[in-house]
């Protein structure tokens, strides 16, 4: 019965995701000013020192960044839907209500991979994107990515009770974690406290696992994958998974669920 | 033996110091068509959201539907549908679309959604807005849509939180009337809330609620008749003057403002002589039958709450 449940909840977000197209196209616009821009410009300047591709070494990087985008944000939604009618349905229906943050999770999640695989289409078609060395190590990759990022958008947004201020999330969390991850720079030569911060940054290691997709030539000039497959993979389930146990336990507390029920009634408890 | 929808028994919810429910003890029978009346925050919200699993209780145990709704919260939202004060609809989705959504939720087959939907829109005269947004409804149809959707499911207790609330008296009869057909046609048992009391005579039973206490309940029609037949209206610049010179004669009065309500147990009262003695002293005088809005009056005068309820 709660796979009907889930299904349709995941269902009407991505039938509202598909509405939104304008908005799905948008997203295609920031990767592609900093490939074409920033990955043009150093790219240039590294060329003369003798350095590798940076636009190539910027394609696992700006594919998790459509993805920290796309899923975060998504999850993020759930604060505003907070007051939204659909929220009044889904906490009175008959399941427990960390099935909502689960199959919310996943909603968020593929509609980052939507946006990501439109990505990749147009890569391809700008002859940008390789065939990646393993397809299914590729695609296994932007899934866990997607989940990370909509998992800890959940987080996120079980705290959260308002957006009031898009722009500190923005400024605190979604670009911190992406200009700390690998995405722009490898991450052997920074700093040693930089690097600590990096290795602490779970969404290093979804950069790091489609860099061993896609740029397997990479370690032998310095701009490929800097940690193992096995190493990549087992941080993001665990932070997944701790990240999923955190937001559902988060949600379905009572206090929590309290200021919920008094939000859907419009503020009052008369 | 009478199977009960409703059981609660030392309902208590504190927030911080306020004490939102205090003591509360309801027994619905199955079948029954109950109102929770009182004003805003008087804790009619709280206990709808309590009885349908959302908020805890402080103190005190809850059964709806058989279940135990602090044990079995996800089994007792089964058998509950609950329609909000603000709609519970994607405004951006059609009407069939949020019925199909709903019935998905509790997990009901296609073809079922689809028969039963087929049937609620015929039941609320809604069948040929099947394919229209729901932003684009007025604010009635919208809360028949919403009830629907709460019904969808056909839940043994249907709890509505005023289901008329902002609508047009237009409106608000028609809700009115969809409820009364839904009752008729699955006997569901109702409870509802409401701060139009006048609303509620329909209803089997109902129970006043002030700052969280019970102050009342019964048969509308019974605590109406033990208010007594008539309520006399009295509005003047001196209303103390009038409570001296007529409490004697008619019983203490409740006080308004400037405005003194008589409750007159005589059913063959003489109206038109205390018209002629009055008239000319006083800005109005008017004699009417009593509604549930006097009951609350009376109940909720701090003298008369002690005198406990009519049988």
């Amino acid at each position: 019965m709660i796979g009907r449940a889930v299904k349709a909840i995941i269902g009407r977000e991505l039938t509202r995701m598909l509405r939104q197209r304008g908005r799905l196209l948008s997203a295609m616009i920031r990767p592609l000013i900093w490939l074409l821009v920033i990955g043009s410009g150093f790219g240039a300047m590294l060329q003369q020192y003798g350095a590798g591709d940076y636009k190539q070494f910027l394609i696992p990087g700006l594919l998790c960044m459509v993805l920290l985008f796309g899923a975060m944000l998504a999850s993020l939604s759930l604060v505003y839907d907070k007051e939204s009618g659909v929220m009044r349905m889904l906490v009175i229906a008959p399941f427990s209500h960390y099935w909502i943050i689960l199959a919310r999770t996943v909603s968020a999640a593929i509609a980052g991979l939507v946006q990501a695989l439109l990505l990749v289409v147009i890569l391809g078609l700008m002859g940008y994107l390789t065939m990646p060395a393993s397809t299914s190590l590729f695609l296994f990759g932007l899934v866990l990515t997607a989940l990370l990022c909509a998992a800890f958008g959940m987080v996120i947004a079980v705290f959260s009770k308002t957006l009031d201020n898009f722009a500190v999330i923005m400024n605190f969390v979604i670009f911190p974690v992406f200009f700390l991850s690998g995405a722009l720079y490898p991450l052997e030569h920074l700093p040693a406290w930089l690097k600590l911060i990096t290795l602490a940054n779970p969404f290093s290691y979804g950069v790091d696992l489609l860099k061993h997709a896609l740029l397997p030539a990479g370690a032998t000039t310095g701009m490929g994958a800097e940690f193992s497959i096995l190493r990549d993979i087992l941080v993001q389930i665990g932070c997944i998974a701790g990240a999923l146990l955190i937001a559902c336990v988060r949600f379905s507390q009572a206090p929590v669920m309290e200021s919920l029920a008094s939000i859907l009634s419009g503020g009052r408890r008369g | 033996m009478e199977s009960l929808a409703i059981e609660a028994a030392g309902l208590v919810k504190t927030y911080g110091d306020l004490f939102a429910v205090n003591d509360l003890d309801l027994v619905i029978p199955e079948g029954m068509f109950f109102g929770l009346l009182g004003p805003n925050g008087s804790g009619k919200t709280t206990t709808i959201h309590m009885l349908s699993t959302l908020v805890r209780p402080t103190a005190g145990t809850i059964r709806v539907a058989g279940c135990d709704v602090l044990k079995q919260p996800v089994r007792a939202r089964a058998g509950i549908g609950l329609v909000f004060q603000e709609s519970a609809l994607d405004r951006n989705l059609t009407v069939e679309e949020n019925l199909d959504f709903a019935g998905a939720l509790y997990g009901l087959p296609r073809d079922t959604i689809d028969q039963r939907c087929h049937e609620l829109l015929n039941l609320f005269d809604l069948e040929d807005k099947r394919h229209v947004r729901v932003g684009a409804l007025s604010g009635g149809m919208r809360r028949a849509v919403d009830i629907a959707r709460g019904v969808l499911h056909r839940p043994r207790v249907l709890f509505l939180d005023e289901p008329t609330i902002g609508l047009d008296i237009i409106n608000r009869r028609g809700i009115w009337r969809f409820i009364g057909r839904l009752r008729q046609e699955h006997g569901m048992t109702v409870l509802l809330t409401t701060h139009y009391l006048e609303e509620a005579e329909t209803c089997d039973s109902v129970a006043f609620l002030r700052q969280g206490c019970l102050i009342g309940q019964g048969r509308p029609a019974d605590l109406i008749a033990g208010l007594g037949a008539y309520i006399l209206e009295l509005e003047a610049d001196n209303p103390k003057h009038y409570i001296d010179m007529l409490s004697g004669e008619l019983g203490a009065p409740v006080r308004e403002g400037e405005r003194l309500l008589f409750a007159i147990q005589d059913p063959d009262f003489q109206f038109g002589d205390w018209q002629q003695r009055l008239q000319h002293e006083v800005r109005s005088l008017q004699l009417r039958k009593p509604d549930l809005n006097d009951v609350y009056i009376w109940r909720n005068q701090p003298e008369t709450t002690a005198a406990g309820e009519p049988a």
